[in-house]
């Protein structure tokens, strides 16, 4: 029951987005918490990489993947249960996956993710870049 | 001698040191691992003078911890064959005796004394001048000359020798 639950959800989650989905699984995060932090030299730095990246547009999906969600949701719950420092307000969570998934929707979390394409070149995309779907079909992101 | 370089290395970063002072706490332990650490190619690495720059961080799966290239300029000592250098002596026995210069030991074999200078066994084992007017004991400072280095990857030894002009005991602890 569940299971056909999920697959519904899924179904209506690939019809959504406008362009196909060439890309999965193989993303790296890539850390910039120096960006929300410090503005200043590192955005200049990261600019200029960015600059170098941006020369022909990104073309994959702005729709952040069930596949990114989950690595980044797991990756960024078990910093925080490694006492990295949390990016938001809490209002009494304690859990580290929902503490992370607060982070996703209030889009704070600092990672960047690396999409590798078939021809071994990336594109990066910041995860506040991105248009969020969480199982429920609420949107989050994407101005 | 010492040299002025630029060297990068990949730090891991434990996740509880993120936040605001995520560089502070980078470079503090970039310092903690790095000074006073030898490495066959570059030699001692005696202090890092500065940052040049910390590259993006890369997540590393699984653990949460993040590796960050880090650029950073440092004094480096390292000992040639050849050198000149001055050296305190920390240990004499017959076979020789060895001395100090910073971090660096270095061994002057009896053979590479002069022939006048002769082993005194006692409590306080020296190497004196047949006159006793020079003597070579623990805490002398002496200059010496480098002849031969053994590199390995985490450590370097010298041998030295004080047969040559203007090498010897430059200022002795006992006369002083």
């Amino acid at each position: 029951m569940a299971d056909e639950d999920y697959n519904d959800l899924d179904m209506g989650y690939e019809d959504e987005p406008p362009e196909p989905e060439i890309e999965e699984g193989a993303e790296e995060d890539v850390e910039n918490i120096n960006n929300d932090d410090l503005p200043g030299d590192t955005i200049g730095a990261e600019d200029k990489e960015e600059q170098a990246q941006v020369e022909r547009p990104r073309k994959t999906s702005k729709f952040m993947t069930k596949y990114e969600r989950a690595r980044i949701l797991g990756t960024r719950a078990l910093q925080i249960s490694m006492n990295a420092p949390v990016m938001v307000e809490l209002e009494g969570e304690t859990d580290p996956l929902e503490i992370a998934m607060k982070e996703l929707r209030e889009r704070k979390i600092p990672f960047t993710i690396r999409r590798y394409l078939p021809d071994g070149s990336y594109e990066d995309w910041g995860v506040d870049e991105l248009i969020v779907e969480d199982s429920w079909k609420r949107q989050v992101g994407g101005d | 001698m010492f040299f002025h370089i630029v060297l990068e290395r990949n730090m891991q970063l434990h996740p509880r040191h993120f936040g605001r002072n995520l560089r502070e706490n980078l470079v503090a332990k970039l310092m903690k691992d790095v000074e006073g650490t030898c490495s066959g190619q570059h030699g001692f690495v005696v202090a890092i003078t500065g940052i040049e720059n910390i590259g993006k961080g890369l997540i590393r799966d699984g653990t949460g911890f993040v590796t960050f290239p880090v650029k950073y300029q440092c004094v480096v000592f390292r000992p040639f064959k050849g050198e000149i250098l001055e050296a305190v002596v920390t240990m004499v026995n017959k076979m020789g005796f060895f001395a100090e210069a910073g971090p660096v030991q270095i061994f002057v074999s009896n053979h590479l004394i002069p022939d006048d200078m002769e082993f005194q066994s006692g409590d306080m084992p020296n190497y004196t001048t047949s006159d006793g007017s020079v003597k070579i004991q623990k805490d002398s400072e002496v200059r010496l000359k480098i002849i031969g280095t053994r590199v390995d990857a985490t450590e370097i030894f010298c041998i030295g020798t004080i047969k040559d002009d203007f090498l010897g005991v430059i200022n002795d602890p006992a006369t002083a």
